[in-house]
């Protein structure tokens, strides 16, 4: 399961062949800034954002870019979206080369970069939608025939946003259109840098539902970047793990949690004292964290088999004269899969 | 094809519209320009100058002159403000990725950009050059009068192209600052020759000045005002300033072209 095969692409191969709509080849990518020091001399840096990406998104997939700060997940979709050139590598997005071909690409994609910005704030959301139309060439009765139908699908009329200048809009109302922008020339494959951002619950559920709806129903093929595990476990068919520019593990959200060590949790809440921790040690456990509040103990520990031990577990602690106030047996969530792979790499 | 560029102008129409609806004062002070600088410029000139020496000089009364020269420079440097600026401002609110994305041919975005601002120009003429020349030379002086505003405005479109090769090479090779504007303007100014006209420049200033086709239309116009231009010079300088916008549109394009590169190169930011 993990990433090996890093040249998918031999030369010519635009990855059509399998339905692959976004390909992705060994992309490498280094930043040269200049740090400042003192008021004229400068020191070259270099940040090594991508040090060789490969991966294919097929038809109607939603593959996720899952990644700490800094993992690279913007520089990638900077480059899918010819926004920015690499420094080696290829990528083909439905078909055309991101440097070779960028106008065949700009016209294949839907591109939402950040929540918050990238309208004008003067004009309201529908006369910023008829801009970005405009400058995609759009006609105008479809183009209005389509803000309509955008501004129904997210929701944007209801919430009385439509004829409202952007300047005045909840971060919610600006994730919808920016996502109406994307959606706006009906585009095969979507770009969405962390879409929901920043969001209150139901503006993210809603634009999450969406997304899935958009590659199920529609076939949209849609790359999606998110820091948040849970999210990209609802969300994605696939996931890719990022980390300091390199895929280090790839898969479906299960896969990938059957990736690391099969460990489950017990989680119990306990009234007593420090009593508690020597049972615990005395059983021979190795992974455990306690947690004090007063008298009550919150204890973590991870075992292979919960049922082998959890019985004597809980007889030693009541015979002690503590009291469990509550118990868990949890499975390891994405998020553990991630803190593994973040310390690994 | 056509529909595209039509379709930018649209766009154009509803952004500086809704900006300037909204804003009314800046539409308050559009009107008010020309006449603003004509007495600023009358009440210097006054201090330094007699009133007989400069239409002796120039040959045309001094009101007249300023009045027409402010509506120029309105509508010119008008054009290139909204050109040099546009970047500047995509970058600093974030739409510039989403633009440079977009497929629209580079030269009909560009010369759809200043159109907006041309039309209010078109109504600030009307406000300002006609009355003037109506009430010095009567009905004479409103058919001048029409035809000055009518070639202010084709002055300025001309003037597009040009700073489409100005701006994406200082972009493409320097940065894009709005400094830079600050530099450029009086520059431009004075090649334009608007305030002081080209038939009186030094040769080497001629020169340079007749590489920015919207200067022959400005003399076109200073003639016509001082009542020394015949039909064959009009002829000329228009024609000369037609095919440098011809000979400038794919340079232009070219140029934009280097600037959006050099942009991508660096990654256009999203941040
Ligand atoms: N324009 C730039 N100049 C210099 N370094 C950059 C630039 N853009 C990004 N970087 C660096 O490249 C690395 C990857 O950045 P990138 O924006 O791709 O990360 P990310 O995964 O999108 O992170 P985040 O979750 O914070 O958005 C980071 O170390 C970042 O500091
Ligand atoms: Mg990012």
């Amino acid at each position: 399961m993990y990433f090996t095969d890093t040249k998918i692409c031999i030369d010519g191969d635009n990855g059509l062949g399998k339905d692959a709509v976004i390909v992705a080849a060994d992309l490498v990518k280094t930043y040269k800034t200049k740090k400042r020091k003192g008021l004229f001399r400068g020191e070259k840096k270099l940040v090594e954002a991508l040090k060789g990406i490969s991966f294919k998104v097929y038809r109607g997939e939603i593959v996720g870019l899952l990644g700490p700060n800094g993992a690279g997940k913007t520089t990638t979709i900077k480059i899918l979206a010819t926004l920015l050139l690499p420094d080696s590598g290829d990528a083909w997005v439905n078909g055309y080369h991101v440097v070779k071909q960028p106008f065949g690409v700009r016209k294949s994609i839907g591109i939402m970069l950040t929540v918050e910005r990238g309208f004008y704030g003067k004009l309201t959301g529908r006369e910023n939608l008829e801009y970005f139309g405009a400058l995609y060439g759009l006609d105008r009765r479809y183009m209005e025939e389509r803000i309509d139908y955008l501004m129904k699908l997210l929701e944007l009329d209801k919430l009385g946003a439509v004829d409202r200048m952007f300047e005045e809009y909840s971060l919610g109302m600006k994730a919808r259109l920016g996502l109406a922008r994307a959606l706006l020339k009906d585009p095969p494959v979507l770009l969405l840098d962390e879409p929901t951002l920043g969001l209150d619950p139901s503006s993210s559920r809603m634009i999450r539902e969406l997304v899935r709806k958009l590659a199920h129903r529609e076939g949209k093929t849609i790359l999606y970047t998110t820091h948040n595990m849970f999210e990209a476990e609802i969300v994605c068919d696939r996931i890719l793990l990022i980390n300091k520019g390199r895929i280090v593990a790839e898969g479906s959200p299960e896969q990938l949690k059957s990736l690391i060590p099969k460990l489950r949790i017990i989680n119990m809440v306990i009234r007593g004292g420090k009593g508690v921790e020597e049972i615990v040690s005395s059983m021979g456990f190795e992974k455990y964290e306690a947690k004090y509040e007063d008298t009550i103990v919150n204890l973590k520990i991870s075992v292979e088999k919960p049922e082998d031990v959890l019985g004597e577990l809980i007889r030693r602690i009541v015979n002690a004269g503590h009291e469990i106030i509550s118990l868990k047996v949890e499975e390891p969530t994405l998020e553990d899969v991630f803190l593994y792979y973040a310390s690994k790499t | 094809m056509a529909s595209l560029f039509l379709l930018a102008v649209w766009a154009e129409m509803k952004m500086v519209y809704a900006e300037l609806i909204r804003r009314k004062y800046m539409l308050l002070m559009l009107a008010a320009y020309p006449y603003i600088l004509m007495i600023f410029i009358l009440l210097i000139g006054m201090s330094i100058g007699n009133r007989q020496i400069f239409i002796q000089r120039i040959g045309v009364s001094p009101e007249i002159f300023f009045l027409v020269s402010g509506f120029l420079i309105m509508s010119i440097l008008g054009t290139s403000d909204d050109l040099l600026w546009r970047p500047i401002y995509d970058e600093w609110i974030g739409t510039l990725p989403y633009v440079i994305a977009s497929h629209i041919p580079r030269l009909y975005h560009y010369l759809a950009i200043p159109i907006p601002r041309l039309l209010i120009a078109f109504f600030t003429g009307l406000t300002s050059v006609l009355p003037l020349m109506v009430y010095y030379y009567g009905l004479h002086g409103f058919i001048e009068g029409l035809a000055v505003i009518l070639l202010g405005l084709f002055s300025s479109i001309i003037f597009i192209p040009f700073i489409m090769v100005v701006m994406g090479f200082i972009y493409g090779f320097g940065n894009v600052n709005w400094r830079v504007i600050n530099v450029i303007r009086p520059i431009l100014l004075v090649l334009l020759g608007a305030y002081y006209p080209r038939y009186l420049m030094p040769l080497a200033g001629y020169i340079v000045s007749s590489l920015v086709p919207s200067s022959h239309v400005v003399e076109a116009i200073q003639r016509l005002l001082i009542g020394s231009l015949n039909g064959l010079y009009a002829f000329i300088l228009l024609g000369v300033a037609t095919a440098l916008f011809i000979v400038y549109s794919p340079i232009g394009v070219y140029s934009i072209g280097l600037w959006e590169k050099r942009k991508i190169s660096e990654g256009v930011k999203t941040e």
